[in-house]
């Protein structure tokens, strides 16, 4: 039983507040991102559920226990490291015995241990190579050897793949998946990057300037963002964001103008919408402006307008041609619009 | 050497060998001048006639029939007792380089990895410490030392050197400390280890090279230091400096000179055997960055 639960926890420095009412649930065998900007206190949240930083105020409880008050290494958990955190002294094997022998665990079960754990990750091979003469995936791989060896409660990662290439990156991620549905571990995990994210996670927690700003499912994150910096920080490319005035369900700024929006609200307000959900159309349509760029991503076309200040992207097929500066016209349905009060930054309304 | 790129024209490789063969004779000159002329008498290496005398020797030649003479080192070990001198050293040096490092490595490690201010003034303090003479801390302890009858004695120079030494290993350890990435201590509590656990079995494995340089350094200060260990120390507690000195200060007595000599080139020999034992520690050490992520 290992779920772990967070309740209003602060942390701060002084009056800085690094952390605020970070108040969330985490059920047994989750995999639970954190997601956010550097300096969002994800990383932060995380390091005080490992113990390595001090809860200025709330409770944060593993199982029943509050572990507030608990060394790091009373709290049975396992952390990898953004920079691996390896002994460089010792060798692969020995690394990954290495919490087996601090802990005092009976010495003739280590070497089934380690290599089974030594199996999972793959490093049959490396056993006795030092750090030093690894890859930097290797190198990742040990530091996961090395928290899945003994069966800890909780597993917890800070940015684990920011060190990695990028196609080292996406292999890396599917291991880290598949090993955690084998081991059935609570998981947290930490990272800046949207995409990890939303391939890993069974719940996103989307955190900025130490808050929460949305906790739910990858596809709920992405379909329906709580506000504005959520609809801008998920997503490849993110939500177009307009500012514009609404008045009887009629939306308008500078070359855009959709109607039959919802009636309930009006005045400022942000329009936003996913490049992939419009389409470029010949006849008059929503958008209808000077086009600003032209981009061939490979799959797709990319089209950029300059509206309202902003820049609106939208996907079209790779065959589109069109020269900047010429007035392109896209369709934009109601019904995928998405409406944010533009002071407050939160969603009013769906289309 | 078929690269091209290391090839150098010949008169380049003439003259910096040249350059670095002069250098090597000037600098290994007055050792191997001091070690050849430890084995002669006084009038041969001292001559006033000819100085070609200390190479050839012709005094030591009608004296002890040999050209060669252990005179020297048998005055120096046996008459005048310079062995005590060389166990009193050992002594200091020992328990000097023992406390400093264990003072310095807990002490650096706390520092370095502290996030207050105070740490800042702490090292700055401790630098103004390090560049003060040694001297006025000795004129300052000297009479309280007198008055608690603790003058004299082999713990009390220990001490003494040991506070001339801390800010020194202080700040060299703290920035070796600094040079370990923190993962590594957290990494260890994470897996099981108290503070201090992971401070021994994660951090000090990695940080060898520079408590081995730190301890060197310590050492070379405990073992030539002059201004502390001749003013605190008795004559029969003397370590090897202060004796050579008081050899050199009784010239009035024919040949106590080349005790001097002799007992030079023996306090000389540790040094080299040292340096050779680790100088890939040290050289690691100094070129730092024992670790990368």
């Amino acid at each position: 039983m290992a779920r772990l639960q967070l309740k209003n926890v602060n942390k701060r420095w002084g009056s800085f507040v690094g952390v605020e009412n970070f108040d969330l649930d985490i059920a047994d065998q989750e995999f639970l991102v954190l997601l956010g900007p550097s300096g969002c206190g994800k990383s932060t949240t995380m390091r005080m559920i490992a113990g390595l930083e001090d809860v200025t105020d709330g409770q944060i409880l593993l199982g029943d226990k509050v572990v507030n008050d608990l060394e790091p290494k009373d709290r049975d958990i396992s952390m990898v490291f953004q920079s691996y955190g390896l002994y460089p002294n010792l060798s692969v094997y020995e690394n990954i015995r290495f919490p087996l022998r601090v802990r005092k665990v009976p010495k003739d079960q280590h070497h089934d241990m380690v290599m089974k754990a030594i199996a999972m990750v793959e490093l049959e091979d490396f056993m006795d190579r030092r750090p030093a003469e690894l890859s930097g995936g290797q190198r990742q791989r040990v530091a996961l050897g090395r928290a899945i060896v003994r069966k800890p409660t909780v597993f917890l990662m800070d940015e684990p793949l920011s060190n990695l290439d990028a196609k080292l990156r996406v292999s890396t991620r599917a291991q880290i998946k598949n090993l955690q549905s084998k081991l059935k571990t609570t998981t947290v995990y930490v990272t800046h990057d949207q995409i990890e994210a939303m391939t890993l996670a069974d719940r996103v927690v989307v955190m900025n300037k130490g808050k929460i700003q949305q906790v739910g499912t990858p596809t709920d994150i992405y379909d329906n963002p709580a506000n504005t910096f959520v609809a801008s920080f998920i997503g490849s490319p993110a939500m177009n964001l307009v500012e514009g005035r609404l008045e009887d369900g009629v939306f308008s700024a500078d070359g855009i103008r959709v109607e039959g929006l919802p009636a309930s609200a009006s005045g400022n307000v942000t329009l936003g919408f996913r490049a992939e959900d419009a389409e470029i159309v010949e006849e008059e349509a929503q958008i209808s402006a000077p086009m600003y760029s032209i981009e061939l991503l490979g799959e797709a076309s990319m089209i950029t307008w300059r509206l309202a200040g902003s820049l609106v992207s939208i996907k079209t097929n790779k065959e589109y041609r069109a020269e900047i500066g010429e007035v392109v016209k896209a369709r934009i349905p109601a019904a995928i619009c998405h409406l944010f009060d533009t002071k407050t930054g939160e969603r009013i309304a769906h289309g | 050497m078929a690269n091209l790129a290391n090839r150098k024209p010949p008169s380049l490789v003439f003259v910096s060998t040249a350059f670095v063969l002069f250098w090597l004779v000037v600098a290994a000159f007055p050792f191997l001048w001091t070690m050849w002329g430890s084995f002669k008498v006084e009038g041969d290496f001292f001559s006033r006639a000819d100085w070609m005398n200390a190479i050839t020797g012709p005094v030591t030649q009608r004296q002890n029939g040999s050209a060669f003479t252990g005179a020297g080192y048998e005055g120096a070990w046996v008459q005048q007792e310079f062995w005590r001198a060389v166990i009193n050293t050992s002594i200091v040096v020992f328990f000097t380089v023992v406390i400093s490092l264990t003072l310095g490595t807990l002490g650096g490690y706390a520092l370095a990895r502290s996030g207050f201010k105070y740490t800042f003034w702490l090292l700055m303090a401790a630098l103004v410490f390090r560049a003060m003479p040694h001297v006025t801390l000795v004129s300052g302890y000297l009479l309280p030392f007198f008055e608690l009858n603790i003058w004299g004695y082999l713990p009390t120079t220990i001490i003494v050197l040991v506070a001339i030494n801390q800010p020194f290993t202080l700040w060299m350890l703290h920035s070796f400390f600094l040079s370990i990435p923190k993962d590594l201590d957290e990494a260890a509590m994470v897996d099981g280890c108290t503070r201090f656990q992971a401070f021994r079995l994660a951090i000090i494995p990695v940080m060898w090279p520079g408590v081995v340089t730190t301890g060197l350094f310590s050492f070379l200060l405990a073992y030539n230091d002059f201004t502390v260990t001749s003013m605190l120390l008795t004559q029969e507690n003397a370590t090897m400096i202060p004796k050579i000195n008081s050899f050199l200060g009784s010239t009035q007595e024919e040949g106590k000179v080349m005790y001097a000599v002799a007992a030079v080139v023996s306090a000389i020999v540790p040094l080299f055997v040292l340096i050779l034992f680790f100088q890939r520690q040290i050289v690691s050490g100094l070129t730092a960055g024992a670790v990368k992520g």
